[in-house]
């Protein structure tokens, strides 16, 4: 795609990267090889905000028919595991205990059933808890909750680190530097190339091409995702402004019409291909990968990040296990009829769940990919993605 | 008139108590209550209704239908850039008077303190407010304050309640709305909440973002002398223009289509609220009307709001549609179409 960005490829210039006049070649690209195709094809990104900016700029609709852009499992909010929810709640109800999140997870329920409401079967979130007199704040980042910890020496502080590879690296940095002995944080950090090895085992596995998440890999480098391309996926890294994506697009249908899958960057102004070193460096000083449960999916091997035993004093779930009932830490079966897992799968649209717009909505959400504004099930609802057409009739 | 300065209201004949901080029995009646009602209040607001001290103001009626709004105002940080709680209790309540065709003429005041509120504060809040109301043109005739002990309020509460009077002629709503209409609003959106929520989020940012908080009745009035038919007007306040937008079109036959690269943006507002995961459609305005005109009306709408001071940036953002009916949709800078979605909760920061 060098022809297309050529000469703006560096730079903090978020508007070059907006501008219409690339998005309309891009588009008259994407249209071109898909045509060339003369096939439909189906491609994924696996990240929130990707979904968020499809969402907002509508980029579905500049595509041709035939192709088509899934939602993988990219939104941190939806794939943290119900047991990490009931763990905040928790210990957010404890005396003394500030419980710190990202605003995205303050609605998001976990598994406990929240008793005395009329609704039926809803579960309790950390709003229902502030409701109850937990002490719960939203904060921007983890240096937030240390700022916290440092005014309020008298009481535990909590941070519910949730998050991919990108966020993970603000905690990694933090800890090494020391903290105050007062804050401990919810391990619920998840590293996403594992979950992606596994999607093409899934039955119908159909995609030929995945969006890469652009922020996760700036840290991590395109190398993780070799593997993909070696079972013959397209593999671009993307972006976030429309030219991105489209950029993304436009360079997955190119390996897939040349029938040569590799890990292409259209992306490198700030994507390298062996990532940030020393990011890498701290993050592995402190987190090792183990074994983490994706909610309503799998426990997926090495795929969420775990304090390294030096670091482990600064676990919420090992200071304050003494304490925990592992009967309201597991919780209640996941909400029956609640389709999220096949949505962050990619296996059906969030429309093809029968409780989308009805008994899941933004305002009361019943399943997780519903709350935050990187959820599948909310951006689509946001945007009216699963609408058919937004056929205009002006006078 | 401008913003008020604090240099500049300090400098206004100061009403100083013999207190530092707000005490119970200023709100208990005595004479306590009396001294801070005619030092600060009535010195400050100087109306004559209020100079009586009646148990109820006696107000002349110059005719047409009554229209009565009332607002209570509670904001973190009390001054924040660009204006202050009381330049918010005035504004907001002369401005939901103004988009119903009123002319906003009388308001009244109320204050929730809590024991211990700094009186210098409520001082340069009080002639903030007078400040305001001076501007818009309205007089502020009765009051009341209570005190809540310390630890039962938040600083300082202000409910404002106002009058204004609609001449008969006057025939706005949604119900007039036709396809066609043009929908405008006076300058860049986003403004006061991304302000405020930089302030509240401790961001430490280079430049200072200002709230757009100001009184609209004047340009609103030069709008209606320019566009006789100007069909319905909203002030966008909480919720934004995706909220009013989504008012406009509920349950009607008609749809309202937003062309987002004519939404005037200030170009930092836009740059925060990609920081904080906002959507600047979606934030609060205090100085900001959404107006919608008969076609033929729309380019000199437009123009008087330009002459106005807190209209310069104003643009025809976009236009009642036909179909889809019940819809507010955005159509991108791309020709793509997306649906503006009412808010639904508070705005909270994202992970990412």
């Amino acid at each position: 795609m060098t022809d297309v960005l050529g000469g703006v490829a560096s730079g903090f210039q978020p508007e070059v990267y907006k501008a219409p006049a690339l998005v309309a070649s891009l588009q008259r690209r994407i249209a071109s090889i898909a045509g060339g195709l003369g096939r439909s094809v189906k491609l994924m990104h696996i990240c929130g905000t990707h979904e968020h900016e499809m969402g907002r700029y509508a980029l579905r609709a500049l595509l041709p028919k035939g192709v088509s852009v899934l939602a993988g499992p990219g939104c941190p909010v939806c794939v943290c595991d119900a047991e990490y929810v009931n763990l905040a709640i928790q210990l957010s109800l404890r005396r003394d205990t500030i419980l710190t999140s990202f605003g995205d997870m303050l609605a998001v329920p976990g598994s406990i059933p929240l008793d005395g409401e009329r609704r039926g079967d809803v579960r309790m979130s950390l709003l229902d808890a502030r409701a109850r007199g937990g002490d719960v704040r939203a904060v921007y980042s983890v240096f937030d909750a240390k700022r916290i910890a440092e005014q309020h020496r008298d009481k535990q502080v909590v941070f519910f680190s949730v998050g991919f590879e990108t966020t993970v690296v603000a905690v990694a940095a933090m800890l090494r530097r020391g903290v105050p002995d007062n804050l401990t944080i919810i391990e619920a950090n998840y590293y996403t190339p594992p979950a992606t090895y596994l999607l093409p085992d899934l039955d119908g596995f159909d995609i030929e091409g995945f969006i890469l998440p652009g922020h996760a890999v700036t840290i991590t480098g395109l190398r993780v995702y070799e593997p993909l391309a070696a079972r013959g996926i397209a593999c671009a890294a993307g972006g976030f402004e429309p030219v991105d994506v489209l950029a993304a697009i436009a360079a997955l249908l190119e390996q897939i019409a040349d029938g040569s899958p590799r890990v292409a960057n259209p992306y490198g102004r700030l994507v390298k291909y062996d990532g940030n070193a020393r990011a890498k460096l701290e993050l592995d000083e402190v987190f090792e990968l183990a074994p983490i449960r994706w909610r309503g999916i799998a426990e997926i091997p090495a795929s969420g990040y775990k304090l390294r035993e030096p670091y482990r004093a600064a676990s919420a779930a090992r200071r304050f296990s003494g304490e925990l009932d592992p009967v309201v830490l597991r919780g209640a079966e996941h909400p029956q009829g609640c389709r999220c897992a096949e949505v962050t799968l990619g296996q059906i649209r969030p429309d093809q769940c029968t409780a989308f717009g009805s008994r899941c909505t933004p305002d009361s959400p019943y399943g997780p990919c519903m709350v935050s504004h990187e959820g599948t099930c909310r951006a689509y609802h946001t945007y009216g993605m699963h609408r058919e057409t937004l056929h205009v009739e002006a006078v | 008139m401008s913003k008020p300065s604090s240099d500049r209201l300090a400098a206004r004949a100061p009403a100083t108590s013999r207190y530092d901080t707000v005490r119970l029995s200023h709100g208990s009646g005595g004479k306590l209550t009396l001294e801070l009602i005619e030092e600060l209040f009535v010195a400050t607001f100087s109306s004559a209704p209020l100079e009586e001290l009646n148990d109820a103001a006696v107000l002349a009626n110059p005719g047409g239908r009554i229209a009565l709004a009332t607002d209570s105002h509670t904001v973190k940080p009390t001054f924040f850039p660009g204006g202050d709680i009381g330049r918010l209790a005035v504004a907001g309540t002369v401005n939901d008077l103004a988009v119903m065709g009123a002319t906003p003429a009388y308001m009244s005041v109320a204050f929730l303190l809590e024991e211990g509120y700094d009186m210098a504060e409520l001082e340069r809040v009080v002639r903030s407010m007078k400040h305001t109301a001076d501007e818009a043109g309205v007089a502020i005739v009765a009051g009341d304050t209570k005190v809540l002990g310390r630890g039962h309020g938040d600083g300082i509460f202000i409910n404002t309640t106002g009058v204004g009077f609609i001449p008969d002629e006057v025939n706005l709503g949604v119900g007039v709305v036709r396809p066609g209409d043009k929908v405008l609003v006076n300058g860049t959106l986003g403004d006061h909440g991304i302000a405020v929520m930089s302030r509240r989020e401790g961001l430490d940012l280079s430049v200072e973002l200002e709230s757009d908080v100001a009184p609209l009745n004047g340009l609103i009035a030069a709008v209606r002398r320019a566009a006789p038919n100007v069909r319905f007007m909203r002030d966008l306040t909480r919720g934004g223009l995706a909220a009013v937008a989504n008012e406009v079109v509920r349950r009607q036959a008609f749809g309202l289509r937003v062309f987002d690269a004519r939404v005037p943006m200030n170009e930092l507002v836009e740059q925060y609220s990609e920081m904080l995961g906002i959507d600047p459609m979606l934030a609060a305005n205090e100085g900001k009307v959404m107006v919608i005109v008969a076609p033929d009306e729309a380019e000199a709408a437009l123009t008087a709001m330009r002459a106005h001071q807190y209209g310069r940036r104003a643009a025809i953002i976009g236009d009642i549609v036909r179909r889809p009916e019940g819809v507010a949709l955005v159509e991108t800078a791309y020709g793509s179409r997306r649906v503006l979605e009412m808010p639904i909760e508070e705005q909270l920061p994202r992970i990412c």
